[in-house]
C-alpha cells in the first residue's frame, strides 16, 4: 500500500464555484478540508467555521501589559528607585506618564498582533506540501483550490478523486506528501 | 490563457519584475543618491565636529534640527493617519492609496528620526533615554517630552514598518509566482515567508491588519501631541499654549494628505497606474487636500485670536512673528499652505497632474515655513530682551535638510521599483465584487 498522500486538490476560476465545492464537499461529510484563494473571502471563512475572535484578546491583553510595564517602571524608576524631584512636582507625576504610557501600549498591541499572526499562522515556513501541486502557483493569481486532506476520515484516494472530479473543476491533482 | 482576473494585476506586478528602469528613474536615484552622500556628510561633521557647526545659539537653542523633525514628522503622522482613516472606513480608495501612503509614513518617520539623535550634540549616547540599568545608576527622567518622543519615534517606526510588511506578504507572493528567473523567485520567495492564500490565512491576516491600522489612529493623534507638547511645557512665550497640539494635528494631516496626493500623481504618471489609482481617486484626495488646507486656515485664524486673549508678552511674543524679522517666513506659510491650495475648488485644477503638484508642493513648503515660524520666530522674544537676536541656517544644517530629502527620494524611489506600489490582492478583491454585484 503506497503512503497517503498530503491531499487531493482541486481547481476553479471563480469565487463562487469554490463556494459551492465547498459547500458540497462538507455536505459530504469531509471535514479536514482546505480552500485557497488570491483574496480575501471572508463569506468562505464563515462558512469553514474559521472564528478569528483571538486577534483582538491578543491586543488586548498585550496592550494592558506593555501599559502596565510603561507606567510602572516610570513610577518605580522616578519615585521609588531614584526619588527624582523636579521643582517640587511630585514624584509620581502621573500625567507626565500618561503620553508613554499609551505609546507603549500600543506599541505592544501592534507587535503583539502582526508578531502573534505570524505565529497563528505558522509563517514563515518557505516549503509546503500543496507547493508541489501543479499549478497552484497561479493561486496568487486568479484560481482558487480546495484541497481535501489525506487525514480526512473520509480520504480515500480513488473515491475522492472521483467526488472531486463530480463538482466541475477545472483540474483534479494529487498533492504528495 | 489569461484571464482578466490576472490581468487586472498585471500592471502592477510588471513594474518590479521588468529589468528596465528607464532612464528617468536612474536619473533620480543618482540625484537622490548623491543627497544621500550629502547627508552621509553632514552627519559625519556635526558628529567629529559638534553642532557648532550649526547657526544655532543661544536663545536659539533649536533651529534647523527641530524645524525638520517636526516638519518630516508631520508627513509621517498625516500620511499614517490618512492610511488609517481609510482602513477604518472601508474605502475603496484604500486599495489605491494606502500602500504607498504607509510607505510615504514610513519613509518620512527614518528621516524624522535622524534629526533628534543627531541633535542630541553627542548622537552615540542617544541610547541613554531607555531606561537600562546604567552603571551611574540613574534613570531617565520620564517627566521630560524628550523621553516621550523617544518612545513615540520608536512605536511609530516599528509599527508602522510591521504593518506595512504583514500587508505586502500576500502581494510578495504573487511577485514571487509571477517572477521569471530563479534568483528573484528565491528573493521574493523568502520574503513571502510561504503564503499560499488559504482562506483561513487570510481571514486571520485581516483581522489583524485592520485592528492595527485602527491601533495607529490614537499613535498618530498621541505622537503628533508629543512634538507640540515639545514646544508647549517650555516657558517661552509664544509656545506655552494649550492650542499647540491642535495645531500640530492639523497642519500635519494637511501636509501628510498633500505629500500622499503628490506621490500619487507622480506614480501615476510615472508608472501609468491610471486604471488603479483612477481620476475619481485623485479627484477625492484633492477635495481631502482642500478640506484639511481649510481646517488649517482655522487653526491660523485662532493662533491670532488666542493671541489676542494672552497676556502681553506671549501677545507680542506672537506678533512679532507676524510683523516683526521673520514674518516673511509666517505669510509665505500663508501663501502657500492655505491660499495656494484654494485652487482646488477647481475641478480642472484636481483633475490635472501639474496642479496637483503644484498644490501638493505648495503645502509642503508652506507647512516647513510654518514650523520655521513656530520654532525661530517664537524664540526670538524671550522674556529677556537682551538675548533678542537672529538665526540663520549655516550650509551644514542646509545639507543635512536637503540630504534628509534625498534619503527620501531615494527610498521612495527604491519602493517603487521593487514592490507592488498598489495593493493587487485588495484590487483583485474590489474587481470581483464589482463583477459580482
Amino acid at each position: 500500500m503506497t503512503e497517503r498522500p498530503y491531499g487531493i486538490m482541486a481547481e476553479f476560476d471563480t469565487p463562487d464555484a469554490l463556494m459551492e465545492a465547498v459547500r458540497a464537499t462538507r455536505r459530504a461529510g469531509f471535514t479536514r478540508i482546505d480552500a485557497f484563494s488570491p483574496f480575501p473571502l471572508p463569506d468562505l471563512a464563515e462558512e469553514l467555521g474559521i472564528r478569528t475572535s483571538i486577534i483582538p484578546w491578543i491586543a488586548f491583553v498585550a496592550a494592558l501589559i506593555g501599559a502596565g510595564l510603561q507606567y510602572g517602571s516610570q513610577y518605580w524608576m522616578n519615585a521609588v528607585d531614584y526619588p527624582l524631584n523636579v521643582g517640587g512636582r511630585p514624584l509620581n507625576s502621573w500625567p507626565t506618564f500618561i503620553p508613554s504610557t499609551l505609546i507603549v501600549a500600543i506599541l505592544w498591541a501592534g507587535a503583539a498582533t502582526l508578531l502573534g499572526l505570524l505565529v497563528i499562522l505558522r509563517l514563515p515556513r518557505l516549503h509546503h506540501p500543496v507547493f508541489s501541486a501543479h499549478g497552484f502557483e497561479r493561486v496568487t493569481n486568479d484560481r482558487f483550490f480546495l484541497c481535501v486532506l489525506g487525514e480526512d476520515p473520509l480520504f480515500d484516494n480513488g473515491a475522492t478523486r472521483d467526488f472531486l472530479e463530480g463538482l466541475s473543476p477545472l483540474a483534479v491533482r494529487e498533492v504528495p506528501a | 490563457m489569461t484571464s482578466e482576473a490576472q490581468a487586472v494585476t498585471r500592471t502592477v506586478a510588471e513594474v518590479p519584475l521588468t529589468r528596465r528602469f528607464g532612464v528617468v528613474w536612474w536619473g533620480a536615484l543618482l540625484a537622490s543618491g548623491a543627497l544621500v552622500l550629502l547627508l552621509g556628510y553632514t552627519l559625519v561633521s556635526v558628529t567629529l565636529v559638534g553642532v557648532g557647526v550649526w547657526g544655532i545659539n543661544v536663545p536659539f537653542v533649536w533651529g534647523f534640527d527641530l524645524i525638520n523633525y517636526a516638519w518630516w514628522i508631520g508627513i509621517a503622522n498625516g500620511a499614517s493617519l490618512f492610511a488609517a482613516i481609510l482602513v477604518l472606513r472601508r474605502h475603496d480608495l484604500r486599495t489605491a492609496v494606502n500602500r504607498f501612503a504607509e510607505g510615504v509614513a514610513f519613509f518620512a518617520v527614518i528621516c524624522a528620526g535622524i534629526f533628534p539623535i543627531i541633535h542630541l550634540g553627542r548622537p552615540w549616547l542617544f541610547y541613554w533615554v531607555f531606561p537600562y540599568p546604567a552603571t551611574f545608576q540613574v534613570w531617565p527622567q520620564f517627566r521630560s517630552t524628550l523621553t516621550w518622543d523617544f518612545w513615540a519615534i520608536s512605536t511609530h517606526a516599528i509599527v508602522t514598518s510591521l504593518l506595512w510588511y504583514v500587508g505586502l506578504i500576500p502581494d510578495l507572493a504573487t511577485l514571487r509566482d509571477r517572477a521569471r528567473s530563479r534568483a528573484v523567485k528565491r528573493i521574493y520567495g523568502v520574503f513571502a515567508l510561504g503564503w499560499r492564500g488559504s482562506v483561513r490565512d487570510w481571514a486571520y491576516h485581516q483581522r489583524a491588519y485592520r485592528l492595527v491600522a485602527i491601533l495607529v489612529l490614537p499613535l498618530i493623534l498621541i505622537m503628533q501631541s508629543t512634538v507640540a507638547f515639545e514646544f508647549a511645557v517650555t516657558l517661552v512665550p509664544d509656545w506655552h499654549e494649550t492650542r499647540q497640539p491642535l495645531h500640530f494635528v492639523a497642519t500635519g494631516l494637511a501636509q501628510g494628505l498633500s505629500i500622499v496626493l503628490l506621490v500619487a500623481v507622480l506614480l501615476r504618471w510615472g508608472l501609468r497606474l491610471g486604471p488603479y489609482i483612477d481620476e475619481g481617486d485623485i479627484d477625492l484626495l484633492g477635495k481631502l487636500v482642500l478640506a484639511s488646507a481649510l481646517v488649517s486656515g482655522y487653526l491660523y485664524l485662532d493662533e491670532i485670536v488666542s493671541a489676542l486673549l494672552a497676556d502681553r508678552i506671549a501677545q507680542e511674543a506672537t506678533f512679532n512673528r507676524l510683523t516683526g524679522d521673520y514674518a516673511g517666513l509666517y505669510w509665505t506659510a500663508i501663501v502657500y499652505s492655505i491660499l495656494i491650495p484654494q485652487l482646488l475648488w477647481f475641478e480642472v485644477a484636481r483633475r490635472s497632474t501639474l496642479a496637483c503638484v503644484f498644490v501638493g508642493f505648495s503645502i509642503g513648503v508652506g507647512i516647513w515655513f510654518d514650523r520655521f515660524s513656530i520654532i525661530v520666530g517664537g524664540l526670538q522674544t524671550d522674556y529677556l530682551p537682551s538675548i533678542w537676536r537672529t538665526y540663520s541656517p549655516t550650509l551644514a544644517e542646509t545639507g543635512l535638510f536637503l540630504g534628509t530629502v534625498g534619503l527620501f527620494a531615494a527610498l521612495l524611489l527604491l519602493f517603487v521599483r521593487f514592490l507592488p506600489v498598489v495593493s493587487m490582492f485588495e484590487t483583485r478583491h474590489d474587481e470581483h465584487e464589482e463583477k459580482s454585484s
